[in-house]
C-alpha cells in the first residue's frame, strides 16, 4: 500500500511536436478511414487499430497486452497527402513570413540590429519573466522587421503576404500553398527564431504546418454502444476518418495525374477537416455537424470553457467516499458533531491497515459482518471489504464474515463502516468561504437526513428549506489529524473576514436567552430543573426564597453555562438600539449595561449582541480567554439551554401581535392623507413652474427626489406612531428587538404602513404609455399612481397597491439573480489572482516567482483572525490586566 | 526654459557620450534663440541623454564632423558636454504640439515643478508617540503606530517602568496572534472580500449628504475597484479649501465657477447670418458675471478656432466670426464648434456642489467628473485634502504609492457604507497585488491572472488554448509552484501545511 507522496513532478516542458517525433511516438499508421468490419473487430490499420489501446473487456492491447484499465492507450499517426496549416498557430504563421525573407529565409533585420536586439530577447529568461512581456518584445521587433521591404541579408524585394481567414495565405492576390509556406519556414535559421519568441530548443516554424497528424488513443475518443447494438463513435473519430477519407482521395488524384483544380480543391477540403479537427468554432469557418445536426466537439471544445477539460476535470475531481443528502436541524448534537443516517454510515468506509496492534480488534469487526448491530439493536461499524497485499478486494457478506476475518493478516487492509467518533468534512455550496467545509466528528442517526447544530447554519448559509450538504469521509492519517486540528467546527468559530464569531445562537436561541434574562424572571423550581435538564450542570443555582417557595433567576441560570473566571461588560442590542439610552428595563437602572463578574451574570440582557454570530461578545470572549473548545462548549450549551427555556415558557406569534388601537390606525391614515396633499401641492407648483429646482437638478428629478422624501417620512412617521403601542411584551417586537429575527421596520409595514414601492430607486413610472396602469389617467403623477402604498400588510392592500408591491418585489428577485452571477465571477477572479500567495517565514507576503508582496502581512504581521476584531492588540485590556497583577 | 528635443540612433548617442565637446551635424534647424540645453531620445519616448549646447547654426560642409546622417543635414549643434541621465518621458517637458512621440526633434519647454517640503512620516508622528515606538524597538519589535498613540494616550496614568511592562505584554500578546508562515492569506483575502459579495445591493445610491448628485456604490463600485477600469463610471471628487477659507462661502463660489466647465453657449448667443456668411457672438453680460467670465476670455477661447477671421467690437462687445473658406459646409461646422466652446473651468468637470459640513460648518467641494492634474492647480484649494474616486487618474498623477491607498480606500469606503464588515488586512493586500508592478493591475485576465508564471494556471482560468499553443511556441516551462497547477496534476498544494515535509523516523531499533 502507498503512503505518503513519494514522487513529485518538479517541472512541464512545453513543447511542439515534430513530424518525427509523432511518428516515432506513434504505434501504428493509421491508413484505413474506418472502424469496425462486420464482425465488430477493429480493423487493422484503422481507426480503432488494437495498438492504440483497447475499450472493450476481454480485448488485449496490441501494444502493452493490457486490459481495458490497465492499457494507458498508444497514439498512432495519419501520413497527410499534402501539408495543411495548424489553424492555432496562423498569426504565428503571419509573423514569420511577414519578418523573414522570402528567399534567404533570415529575419529581416541589419546586423547591428540583431546584435542589439538578441541582447534584448535573451536578456529575459522565461523561467522567471513574464512571458506576455516576451511577447510584447517579440512583436516589436518582427513588427519591425516586417516594415522593411527589401531584405537585408540577400537584397531581394519582398512582397507582402496577407492573411485571408481563416487559413489561406496570399501574396499579391497569388495564394500560398502550405507546402510553399513549409518550404519557406524551413529556410528560417535556428538562430534567428528567437526574435519572434520561439524556443529553437523545442521548437521549429515549419512544424505548425502539418504533415502528420497525431492520431490519439482510443480510451480518448472511446466508443458507445447503444442499447440497439448499434455502435456511435466519438466526435474526434468521426473527424479523423474525413481527413484520412479526404488525405487519401487527395493522394490518388494527385498521383494519377488530375486537373489541379480539382487537387486544390481538395486540398482545401482537408485543410478545412484538420482545422475543425482542432478548432470546430474557428470564426470564418462553418462549424463540422454530426448527422444529426449537432456541432461536433473536437479538441478546442473539449478543452476549454466551464465545462471543458481544464476547470471540469483537471481544477475539479468527482471522489470517492462521499455523500450527499437533504438537512435537517438536531439541537441535542453538538457544533462539532454531523448526524450521519445509518444508510450512509454503512456505505462510507475508511481503509484500515492491519498491525500486530489492532490486529485483534479488525478480526473482531470484519466477524461482525456487513450490517452488524449491538445487542440493543443500535448501530455499530461493520467491515465492507478486505484488501489482500496484492491489491485484491474480498467482498465481506454475512456468510464469509467468520472465514474471512481469520484470513486477515498484517499488512492487509480493511475498509472498516463509518462509525462514531470519525472526523469526515461537511460542505455545502456555493462554497464561498473556507467555513464552507468544515470537520465534524461523525454521530450515526436514524432517518435519512444529515443533521446538525443550528448554530452551524451561519458560516454554512444553510436553511432548512430542502437544502442538501456533501459529506467526505477523510482516508489518510494525516489528513484525519490536519482536519481535526485545523478544520473542526470550534477551530473555525473565528472568522478571518472580521475577526469575530462566525458562529453563534440564531432565531429561538436569541428569543429564548432575552426571554431567560430580560428582567432576570423568577422561574419555580421544577421550571428552572426542566431547563437545566437540557444542559449537562450539576449542581443549581442559589435559588431565591418567595414566601415559602423557592425560586430560580433567569440571569443565574444563564450564568450556570458560564465558565468560571469570565469578566465582561458590554451593552446590549435592546439598550445600544434604543435611542437617547432608554431601555424597557423595569428593575434596575444598572440593566442597561450586560455585567459578567467571574462567570456570574448580574445585569443586563442577553440577545444577539451576546450570543448571536458576527456580534457574539461572549462567545468572542471565551474563545480568546478559554480557547476554542470552551467556546464550542458554550454554544453547545447555549442552544440546548435556548431549547429548554423555550419549551418552557413557550413562544408564539400571530397577526394579534400587529393590533393598535383604533386612534392610532387613524392617526396613521390621518398622515399618509397629509403626505398624499403634501405630493399634490408639489405637483401643482412643479406644473405652474414654481417649483424651484437643485443645484444641478432638473425640475422633474427636483420633484421625485422631494416625493420620495415626503414618502419616506410617513412610512418612518407611521412605523414610529405603530410601534409606541407595540411594547417588549408582544413576541414580534421581541424577536425584532433582540435580533433574533426581522427588524422594527417589517413590523411597521405589518401595523402600520408599507409605504412607497420603488424601481430602481425611484418611484414605479413604468407600464403604459405616460401611465403606469390603465386605471389611472395620463399623466397622473400623484402618490398612488406612482406605487404609494398607504394600506398595512394587516389591512390588507388594494389590488392596484397589490400590483405596485409585486413590481418592487419582483426588482428583488431579479436583484438577487443578477448578484449572485456577478458576485461570483468576481469571487472567481480574486480568487484565480490570489490564490498562490502565501506568508513566508519571516512573515512577508510573496507569490511563486518570489515577488514579495508585503514586507509584513498587514503592516503588521497580526493574523486577522486572532486580531480583536481587525485591532492588533486591545491596549485597554492589556492594560488591565496588568493593574491586576500590580495590584497581587 | 525652451530645450531643444530630438531622437537619434543608439549608435549615434554613444558617441556623442562618448566625445564630450563636439560639432554634432543634423537633420534639421532652428532659430529658436536661447537653447542651451537639449535632450536626445532613442525611441522618441524617453530621454536619455541631457546636452549642452553653446550654439545651433546653419549647416555647412566642414571637415570631420560627425552627423546625425551622412546627407539632408540642416544644422549643426555644438555641444559642449553631454551626460547621462534617468529616462525622462515626453510628459516632463511641454511640446508645442499636442504630440505624445518626438519624431525628429522639438523644441519644449521644461515643465518645472515647484517642490515644497512635506513634513515626514516620521516628523508628523507626535513626540510622545515616536518615544513609545522607539521603546518598543528596543525591545525588539515593531509597534504599529495607533496602538503606539493608544499607548500614549495611557502615559498620563501610568508610570513609565508600566508603560515598559505593558510594551511587553504588547510585544508577547502581538507574537500570539502573528499570522503563521505559509498561510494562504491571499486565498483567504479572497474569500474575505467575495462571500460578502453576494450580499451587497447591486444598485447606484445618492452620494450619502449629497442628494443632487449619484454614486456608484455596492457591488457594481467594487467591481470597477478591482477592474481598475480607466474610467470609473461616476467620477467625483472631493475638494476642500486652503486653510483660512474654509468657510468663506464667496472663495468656495469662485473656486465652484473656476471649476465647472463654462462653454460659449453658457454666456452668449450665437447669431448665424446665412446671407453674409458670419458668425456673431453676442455676450449676455449678466450671465457672463455670474460665471466670472470676461469679453478677454471670449476672445482668447475664440483665438483657438482656426480658419475663422475675427472681427471683434471692443465696444458693443461681440464678434463677428467669418470663416475663410465661404461655403455653408464651414459655416455649419464654425457654428457646431463654437457651440461646445470651452472659455473657462476644468475639463471633465461637469458640475461641482458646494456642502457645508455639518459639524466644522467647512465647506467641501463635490463634482461630477474628474480632473486631478487641472484641479491641483486652481489657486485656493487644499491640493493636500482633494481626492478622486478615479483610481487610474491617482497612479497617473500622484504616482502608485498613492493608488496603491486609493485601491484601499476606495474597496473600504464601499465596503462599508454597505455595513460589510471586513478586516483591513485583507483590503491592504488586494491594495499591494494590484500595485506592487509598479502600475495598477486588474484582477483578471489581462491583469494578475493573465500574468501568472505558471502556464496550467493560465489556462485553467481563462483563454485556454490560447495559452497552451504560445507555450509549446515558446518552449514554457511550468514549475508547478502554484496552486491551481498542482491540483492539476493531482499534487499537494504548497501552501499550509503542504509547504513543509515532515519525516519521521521512529526509534532506532535495539
Amino acid at each position: 500500500m502507498t503512503t505518503g507522496i513519494s514522487k513529485r513532478i518538479q517541472r512541464i516542458q512545453f513543447s511542439l511536436l515534430s513530424p518525427e517525433e509523432i511518428r516515432k511516438m506513434s504505434q501504428v499508421k493509421v491508413i484505413t478511414a474506418d472502424t469496425y468490419n462486420d464482425d465488430g473487430y477493429p480493423i487493422e490499420r484503422g481507426l480503432m487499430d488494437l495498438h492504440m489501446g483497447v475499450i472493450e473487456p476481454g480485448l488485449k492491447c496490441a501494444t502493452c497486452g493490457g486490459k481495458v484499465d490497465e492499457c494507458p492507450g498508444h497514439f498512432g499517426h495519419i501520413e497527410l497527402a499534402m501539408p495543411v496549416v495548424h489553424v492555432g498557430f496562423i498569426k504565428e504563421i503571419k509573423t514569420f513570413l511577414d519578418a523573414s525573407c522570402r528567399a534567404c529565409g533570415r529575419i529581416k533585420l541589419t546586423d547591428e540590429q540583431l546584435v542589439l536586439y538578441k541582447d534584448k530577447v535573451t536578456a529575459n529568461d522565461l523561467s522567471s519573466f513574464d512571458p506576455e512581456v516576451i511577447g510584447l518584445i517579440c512583436k516589436k521587433i518582427t513588427d519591425e522587421a516586417t516594415q522593411r521591404l527589401v531584405c537585408p541579408h540577400c537584397g531581394l524585394q519582398q512582397k507582402k503576404v496577407i492573411l485571408d481567414k481563416p487559413t489561406t495565405f496570399r501574396e499579391e492576390g497569388i495564394k500560398v500553398t502550405p507546402k510553399e509556406i513549409r518550404e519557406r519556414l524551413e529556410k528560417i535559421p535556428d538562430d534567428d527564431l528567437i526574435f519572434w519568441g520561439m524556443n529553437k530548443e523545442v521548437a521549429r516554424p515549419e512544424w505548425m504546418v502539418l504533415t502528420v497528424l497525431p492520431v490519439p488513443p482510443i480510451n480518448v475518443r472511446p466508443s458507445i454502444t447503444l442499447d440497439t447494438g448499434e455502435r456511435s463513435e466519438d466526435d474526434l473519430t468521426h473527424k479523423l476518418v474525413d481527413i484520412i477519407r479526404i488525405s487519401q482521395r487527395l493522394r490518388e488524384s494527385r498521383d494519377n495525374g488530375s486537373p489541379q483544380l480539382i487537387i486544390e480543391d481538395l486540398w482545401d477540403l482537408l485543410q478545412f477537416h484538420v482545422t475543425t479537427y482542432f478548432d470546430n468554432q474557428t470564426a470564418g469557418i462553418p462549424p463540422a455537424r454530426h448527422r444529426s445536426g449537432r456541432a461536433l466537439k473536437t479538441l478546442v471544445q473539449r478543452l476549454k470553457g466551464k465545462d471543458g477539460r481544464f476547470r471540469s476535470n483537471l481544477s475539479g475531481k468527482r471522489v470517492n467516499f462521499s455523500a450527499r443528502t437533504v438537512i435537517s436541524p438536531e439541537p441535542f448534537l453538538s457544533i462539532n458533531e454531523v448526524g450521519v443516517p445509518e444508510k450512509a454510515a454503512r456505505e462510507l468506509t475508511l481503509p484500515v491497515s492491519v498491525t500486530p496492534y489492532n490486529i485483534e480488534h479488525v478480526r473482531e469487526v470484519i466477524a461482525r459482518g456487513p450490517e452488524p448491530r449491538d445487542e440493543f439493536g443500535k448501530y455499530i461499524a461493520g467491515v465492507n471489504y478486505i484488501i489482500r497485499p496484492d491489491g485484491r478486494r474480498i467482498k465481506i457478506t454475512s456468510q464469509n464474515a467468520e472465514e474471512n476475518s481469520k484470513k486477515v493478516e498484517q499488512g492487509w487492509v480493511v475498509e472498516r463502516q463509518l462509525s462514531e467518533g470519525d472526523i469526515a468534512l461537511f460542505n455545502r455550496q456555493p462554497s464561498l468561504h473556507r467555513m464552507s467545509m468544515m470537520a465534524h466528528t461523525v454521530r450515526v442517526l436514524g432517518g435519512q437526513t444529515f443533521r446538525f447544530n443550528l448554530a452551524v447554519c451561519t458560516p454554512y448559509n444553510a436553511d432548512f428549506d430542502g437544502d442538501e450538504m456533501n459529506l467526505h469521509i477523510i482516508q489518510k492519517e494525516e489528513a484525519r489529524a490536519e482536519a481535526r486540528i485545523i478544520m473542526k467546527v470550534s477551530e473555525q468559530i473565528m472568522s478571518p473576514r472580521f475577526g469575530g464569531p462566525i458562529i453563534g445562537g440564531i432565531h429561538d436561541h436569541i428569543t429564548a436567552m432575552f426571554l431567560l434574562t430580560h428582567n432576570n424572571p423568577l422561574f419555580t423550581e421544577s421550571q428552572a430543573l426542566h431547563i437545566l435538564s437540557y444542559v449537562d450542570t450539576s449542581e443549581l443555582p442559589e435559588p431565591q426564597i418567595v414566601g415559602e417557595t423557592r425560586f430560580f433567576k433567569g440571569r443565574d441560570i444563564f450564568s450556570s453555562i458560564l465558565p468560571e473566571g469570565l469578566n465582561m461588560r458590554f451593552r446590549s442590542k435592546l439598550c445600544k438600539a434604543a435611542k437617547d439610552g432608554v431601555c424597557e428595563y423595569e428593575n434596575d437602572p444598572r440593566d442597561t449595561d450586560v455585567t459578567i463578574v467571574n462567570g456570574v451574570m448580574e445585569t443586563g440582557t442577553i440577545d444577539e449582541e451576546a450570543i448571536g454570530p458576527f456580534s457574539g461578545q461572549i462567545i468572542d470572549k471565551i474563545f480568546r480567554k478559554f480557547g476554542s473548545s470552551a467556546a464550542a462548549a458554550f454554544v453547545d450549551r447555549m442552544t440546548r439551554l435556548a431549547v429548554g427555556v423555550i419549551s418552557v415558557l413557550g413562544f408564539t406569534t400571530g397577526i394579534r401581535d400587529y393590533d393598535i388601537p383604533e386612534n392610532a390606525v387613524k392617526r396613521i391614515e390621518e398622515i399618509s392623507v397629509e403626505a398624499v396633499e403634501k405630493i399634490d401641492k408639489l405637483i401643482g407648483n412643479y406644473r405652474e413652474g414654481l417649483l424651484e429646482s437643485l443645484p444641478g437638478r432638473s425640475t422633474e428629478e427636483t420633484l421625485e427626489i422631494l416625493i420620495l422624501g415626503i414618502t419616506g417620512e410617513v412610512r418612518d412617521e407611521s412605523g414610529k406612531i405603530a410601534s409606541s403601542y407595540l411594547g417588549l411584551n408582544i413576541p414580534s417586537v421581541i424577536m425584532a428587538r433582540s435580533g433574533a429575527r426581522a427588524k422594527m421596520l417589517n413590523i411597521s409595514e405589518v401595523a402600520g404602513m408599507v409605504g412607497q414601492q420603488s424601481v430602481r430607486g425611484g418611484r414605479i413610472n413604468r407600464g403604459y404609455y405616460r401611465r403606469t396602469l390603465p386605471h389611472f389617467l395620463m399623466d397622473d403623477i400623484g402618490a398612488s399612481a406612482r406605487g404609494f402604498v398607504k394600506s398595512s400588510y394587516k389591512s390588507g392592500l388594494n389590488p392596484l397597491e397589490y400590483f405596485f408591491h409585486s413590481i418592487g418585489g419582483r426588482e428583488g428577485l431579479v436583484d438577487i439573480a443578477v448578484r449572485t452571477s456577478r458576485s461570483g465571477y468576481m469571487q472567481r477572479r480574486l480568487i484565480n489572482a490570489f490564490e498562490d500567495l502565501k506568508v513566508d517565514e519571516s512573515r512577508k507576503v510573496r507569490d511563486t516567482i518570489g515577488s514579495i508582496i508585503q514586507f509584513t502581512y498587514g503592516e503588521d504581521g497580526v493574523d486577522p483572525t486572532r486580531s480583536e476584531k481587525g485591532e492588533t492588540v486591545d491596549v485597554d485590556y492589556l492594560m488591565l490586566d496588568l493593574e491586576k497583577e500590580g495590584s497581587k | 526654459m525652451k530645450v531643444l528635443l530630438w531622437k537619434d540612433s543608439r549608435k549615434n548617442i554613444e558617441t556623442i557620450l562618448g566625445n564630450g565637446k563636439l560639432d554634432y551635424g543634423v537633420d534639421f534647424y532652428s532659430t529658436t534663440p536661447d537653447i542651451t540645453e537639449g535632450y536626445i531620445s532613442p525611441d522618441g519616448n524617453s530621454f536619455v541623454v541631457r546636452v549642452k549646447i553653446s550654439k545651433i547654426s546653419k549647416y555647412s560642409a566642414q571637415k570631420g564632423l560627425i552627423s546625425k546622417k551622412k546627407s539632408d543635414l540642416k544644422g549643426i549643434i555644438s555641444i559642449d558636454s553631454a551626460e547621462e541621465i534617468n529616462p525622462k518621458p515626453t510628459s516632463d517637458f511641454k511640446l508645442s504640439t499636442r504630440t505624445k512621440v518626438v519624431k525628429t526633434h522639438a523644441i519644449a519647454e521644461v515643465i518645472e515643478i515647484e517642490a515644497q517640503h512635506v513634513k515626514g512620516l516620521i516628523e508628523s508622528i507626535p513626540k510622545e508617540v515616536n518615544s513609545i515606538i522607539k521603546e518598543a524597538e528596543k525591545l525588539g519589535f515593531t509597534l504599529p503606530l495607533s496602538v503606539a498613540e493608544k499607548v500614549a494616550s495611557l502615559t498620563g496614568s501610568i508610570t513609565p517602568s508600566q508603560t515598559k511592562e505593558l510594551l511587553k505584554k504588547i510585544k508577547s500578546d502581538m507574537e500570539t496572534k502573528a499570522i503563521d508562515p505559509y498561510e494562504a492569506v491571499g486565498i483567504i483575502a479572497a474569500q474575505s472580500i467575495g462571500e460578502p459579495g453576494t450580499q451587497m445591493t447591486m444598485r447606484t445610491f445618492h452620494f450619502a449628504g449629497v442628494r443632487e448628485m449619484n454614486v456608484t456604490l455596492g457591488l457594481p463600485r467594487l467591481i470597477e475597484i478591482v477592474d481598475a477600469r480607466r474610467i470609473p463610471s461616476t467620477p467625483t471628487m472631493t475638494i476642500h479649501l486652503r486653510a483660512g477659507l474654509e468657510k468663506d462661502q464667496s472663495a468656495v463660489s469662485t473656486v465652484i465657477k473656476e471649476l465647472e466647465n463654462t462653454t460659449l453657449l453658457d454666456v452668449a448667443e450665437i447669431i448665424t447670418d446665412v446671407g453674409e456668411q458670419t458668425l456673431t457672438v453676442v455676450p449676455d453680460s449678466a450671465r457672463m458675471k455670474e460665471r466670472l467670465v470676461a469679453f478677454e476670455d471670449i476672445l482668447s477661447a475664440l483665438d483657438s478656432v482656426k480658419q475663422v477671421n475675427l472681427k471683434p467690437d471692443m465696444e458693443k462687445h461681440t464678434v463677428e466670426i467669418k470663416p475663410q473658406q465661404e461655403s455653408y459646409k464651414k459655416l455649419y461646422q464654425v457654428q457646431e464648434q463654437l457651440k461646445i466652446l470651452t472659455i473657462k473651468g476644468v475639463p471633465g468637470i461637469k458640475r461641482a456642489i458646494a456642502r457645508a459640513e455639518k459639524d466644522s460648518g467647512e465647506y467641501v467641494l463635490y463634482t461630477q467628473g474628474s480632473n486631478l492634474k487641472e484641479v491641483l492647480q486652481i489657486e485656493n484649494i487644499d491640493p493636500y485634502r482633494t481626492y478622486t474616486n478615479d483610481i487610474v487618474e491617482i497612479a497617473n498623477v500622484l504616482g502608485i504609492e498613492a493608488a496603491r491607498e486609493a485601491v484601499f480606500l476606495e474597496a473600504e469606503r464601499t465596503l462599508e457604507e454597505q455595513g460589510l464588515e471586513v478586516d483591513k488586512r485583507h483590503l491592504m493586500l488586494v491594495a499591494d497585488m494590484m500595485s506592487f508592478t509598479g502600475s495598477i493591475r486588474a484582477v483578471g485576465r489581462q491583469g494578475i491572472s493573465g500574468r501568472k508564471s505558471s502556464v496550467l494556471a493560465r489556462a485553467a482560468f481563462e483563454i485556454t488554448t490560447k495559452h497552451l499553443l504560445r507555450a509549446g511556441l515558446m518552449g514554457e516551462v511550468d514549475l508547478l509552484s502554484g496552486v491551481a497547477e498542482n491540483i492539476i496534476v493531482g499534487q499537494p498544494i504548497t501552501l499550509g501545511t503542504g509547504s513543509v515535509n515532515l519525516v519521521y523516523h521512529g526509534p532506532k531499533k535495539e
